[in-house]
């Protein structure tokens, strides 16, 4: 892997994301939604509504627009929030940072898990610790994160009273109970995230042992662990990478419901809040954001794919 | 003469839902230190089960009676961690295709050292180094390179050597070499037979020499057993079992072995006819010019598959094709039946063929393909009727029948039963198949079929009958046919006229007559060279 690769790649980010601001601008054009009368309510003057339009840059042509909106966020400033009058920015990366500290604590969890739950379940393959593990993932893959998130509140909230239901601590504020708070929605994600892994583990795992190289590592006299762990596990890796990136874009956007269920104020409940209350500058901001951390997972996921496999020749 | 390894009324059955099925009967065998044995069976024969059984790698419906010992030690009994000890130290092996027996995700060195490691308890560091002067043993050139590089980062023959360097390594007693140069060119074959028997001279192992080839086995053997259906049906001394076969079976085997005196074909094509296909400095590229290379003006790099060939088939001529993989053969096949697009000039019975545009029905229906694997060629989901007539419905003139009769007819033309219509590919063994692949070519009465391997993936005793039809077929048809193989005996048998490919180019036309005086080319004549003389019964 070259360092030319890897700046191509980056270059080819940046061009990606160019392509999502163009779109994402221009989606936010069509919303029947116009920016002064959302500010100044549906009883304001005709003048008023033209001073605010000219203050804000609103009637400049759109290629106008959309080059002051784009200077803005490459320096940083995703503009004003119409709802709440303050800089879209940081509350945005705030409410990500929410996000990522679920990602991050699912993701553990799931890598804890799902790589020996996949591992175990290849071995094992046709026996009872397979079908426990199928079982396992099939349940995750197939509930919905509403009902598993509804059932685990039941349990560990209600029931037993172990955890807190909902709501949210910053960990800097109070670090135990900000962690307690996260228990439910990590469990709830990961549980999800286990049955995908796993799944792909175990298919992956099941096909390499299978191939010449596991055998001729076998008849080298090689011990199980040796041929499980060096030879089969790195070959086996590689397509679950992929599977754990596009997760990762899940995790960042996509894990809305959960958000919600337990109010847990990530960006992607801070993004519902902004479509419904048309504040079209946090609805930009966000989409971008949620797009450049994808981008970002896929890249990292194809250096670790071509770090693993050097097959893989980049020119 | 010390035994080494001795197999002794080795008996072994797989469980299957219906029974058992013998797969080894009563095999017995012995190898002496520094003695070769060439064990010789076509496919389903037995002979790979007889490797894994001596390697102790069944799978669990295995059920064995008899003896398996390396010296003293009973392998049949031996734990699972003595078999570990032994595997790799005591017992090596050679695989059959280096590009699938090496992890494609870890440097050679790092596969080569980690059995110094494990058996000769050796650091990391000291195995490296060890693994470095065993490259260089089997004759690698940049040893200190070729540890640091990965499977895709070698040749075909490399990585053979890697694994032949693998096995030697920690001096077993013992080395099974299944089918080691297979899936090899046979250039590269013939180096590693000699590196093989160099090694075997030096180290004085015991070698279990597993092949389908039958001459490839009299030259690298001192005895040889030959497998039948999990029989050993006849065993001794390579020049006794050659020249005087008691056996049936190893009789109708060697009979099967493609000779190149022993012509089969006796039509001649009329050299001042006008010819069928006439190809002018035909050249195939592949590859295209990438998105960002063409966005900045940069010159993409393309790949050449032929590079200005140039050759004329006679009406009923057989034209041989030879040369190793990736010379270029399947890709001028390709080209002609509009698979591939091409540059340069063709000719089919006088009409130019510019490209593939231009190869409407009547061409097409001239000029038929049959592939090397018919697994992968016949639709598994079609019954054999099916398969049959699309053609006659897409080719068949208008006199032909298109019914159950001319499906009959058809499979009656490559001598299977009419009944086979209404049967699936799945229901057929591998030469059945290829014959119903073949039926499928003559269904369109062509005037030009192209065999590209067509009998390379078949034993040799079907691939015998197999080329008796083709020539029959010739024979009654006038088909002209640009038969293309890797197997020079072979295509000495049957073709007029052999051309010899070389990295995209055609670097040799030679009359078959005039072969044997002596190729012009230097490639025609190592290729020549290279090719075990097949072993007679008669000689």
């Amino acid at each position: 892997m070259s360092p030319a690769y890897v700046l191509k790649r980056i270059a080819l980010i940046c061009y990606t994301l160019f392509v999502v601001s163009l779109i994402v601008f221009a989606i936010t054009q069509i919303l029947p939604a116009d920016a002064a009368v959302m500010l100044l309510g549906e009883n304001a003057t005709q003048e008023a509504l033209a001073a605010v339009r000219e203050r804000l840059g609103l009637d400049a042509p759109l290629w106008q627009q959309y080059l002051h909106w784009l200077g803005g966020v490459v320096q940083g400033d995703f503009g004003t929030s119409m709802r709440t009058g303050q800089p879209v920015g940081p509350a945005l990366f705030e409410a990500l940072g929410r996000s990522l500290l679920l990602a991050l604590f699912s993701i553990l969890l799931m890598l804890a898990l799902a790589l020996p739950l996949g591992i175990v379940a290849a071995i094992r393959r046709g026996r009872i610790a397979d079908l426990v593990v199928g079982v396992i993932s099939y349940i995750g893959v197939s509930l919905p994160e509403f009902v598993t998130a509804t059932l685990l509140v039941l349990v560990l909230a209600d029931w037993l009273q172990w955890l807190p239901a909902t709501g949210y601590v910053p960990l800097t504020e109070n670090f135990g109970r900000g962690l307690l708070h996260l228990v439910l929605p990590v469990l709830t994600v990961s549980l999800i995230l286990i049955a995908h892994v796993s799944r792909m583990v175990r298919s992956e795992l099941v096909d390499v042992l299978h191939t010449d190289y596991i055998r001729a590592a076998r008849l080298k006299g090689l011990s199980n662990r040796t041929v499980l762990f060096k030879h089969g596990l790195r070959n086996a890796l590689l397509p679950t990478i992929t599977i754990v990136a596009l997760d990762i874009g899940y995790l960042l956007g996509g894990v809305i419901v959960v958000e919600e269920i337990f109010a847990l104020p990530g960006i992607g409940r801070q993004l519902i809040v902004a479509i419904q209350s048309r504040d079209l500058p946090s609805v930009q901001a966000g989409a971008l954001i949620m797009a450049t951390t994808y981008a970002i997972a896929n890249f990292l996921a194809d250096i670790a794919y071509a770090w693993l496999d050097r097959r893989i020749q980049y020119d | 003469m010390a035994t080494i390894l001795d197999i002794a009324g080795y008996n072994l059955d797989y469980a299957t839902p219906t029974g058992f099925t013998r797969a080894l009967d009563a095999v017995t065998l012995s190898i002496g230190g520094g003695e070769v044995l060439g064990l010789v069976g076509e496919s389903g024969s037995g002979k790979t089960s007889l490797a894994w059984a001596i390697m102790r790698y069944l799978p669990q419906s295995a059920r064995e009676a008899g003896g398996i010992r390396l010296r003293d030690k009973d392998l049949i009994a031996a734990s699972p961690a003595e078999i570990g000890a032994i595997r790799g130290r005591r017992i090596g092996m050679v695989f059959q295709d280096p590009s699938t027996s090496l992890n494609p995700t870890l440097p050679l060195g790092e596969q080569l050292a980690e059995v110094l490691e494990r058996h000769r308890g050796l650091s990391r560091k000291q195995a490296w180094a060890e693994g470095e002067a065993m490259l260089a043993r089997v004759g690698l050139k940049l040893p200190a390179q070729m540890m640091r590089r990965y499977p895709h980062e070698a040749s075909g023959g490399e990585k053979q050597r890697v694994v032949i360097a693998t096995a030697f390594a920690c001096q077993p007693e013992c080395i099974i070499f299944d089918e080691p140069t297979t899936a090899l060119d046979v250039i590269t074959a013939c180096q590693i037979l000699d590196l093989f028997a160099e090694l075997q001279a030096e180290t004085g192992v015991a070698s279990l020499y597993i092949s389908h080839d039958l001459a490839l086995v009299s030259r690298v053997a001192t005895r040889v057993a030959v497998i039948h259906r999990g029989r050993i049906v006849e065993q001794g001394a390579v020049a006794q079992v050659f020249a005087a076969p008691s056996d049936a079976y190893t009789q109708k085997l060697l009979a099967a072995v493609p000779r190149p005196d022993h012509r089969l074909v006796e039509t001649t094509p009329d050299p001042a006819a006008k010819p069928l296909v006439e190809v002018e400095k035909l050249s195939v590229h592949y590859g295209r010019k990438p998105f960002l290379a063409k966005l900045l003006g940069r010159e993409g790099t393309r790949f050449t598959g032929n590079r200005e060939v140039s050759l004329a088939v006679q009406p009923g001529e057989i034209l041989g094709i030879v040369g190793e993989s990736g010379s270029g053969k399947s890709t001028l096949a390709k080209a002609l039946t509009g698979l591939n697009p091409f540059e340069g000039g063709l000719r089919f019975d006088g009409r130019p063929i510019a490209g593939i545009g231009d190869m409407d029905r009547a061409y097409r229906r001239d000029v038929q393909i049959i592939f090397q694997h018919p697994d992968s060629s016949l639709n598994p989901r079609q019954r054999i009727r099916e398969i049959l007539s699309r053609p006659l419905a897409l080719y068949g003139k208008p006199g032909q029948g298109r019914g159950a009769e001319a499906i009959g007819d058809l499979l009656e033309q490559v001598r299977l039963p009419r009944s086979y219509a209404e049967r699936y590919p799945h229901q057929l063994s591998g030469g059945e198949k290829q014959r119903v692949a073949i039926a499928r070519a003559f269904a369109s009465q062509p005037r030009l079929v192209i065999c590209d391997e067509i009998t390379s993936a078949l034993d040799v005793s079907v691939q015998a009958s197999v080329i008796e039809l083709l020539v029959d077929l010739q024979r009654r048809h006038g088909t002209a046919y640009l038969f293309i193989t890797h197997d020079l005996n072979l295509v000495r048998q049957i073709a007029h006229r052999i051309a010899v490919m070389y990295r995209g180019d055609l670097v040799e036309l030679v009359d078959v007559a005039a072969l044997p005086a002596g190729a012009s080319h230097a490639y025609t004549r190592s290729l020549l060279d290279a090719v075990p003389a097949p072993a007679s019964p008669s000689a």
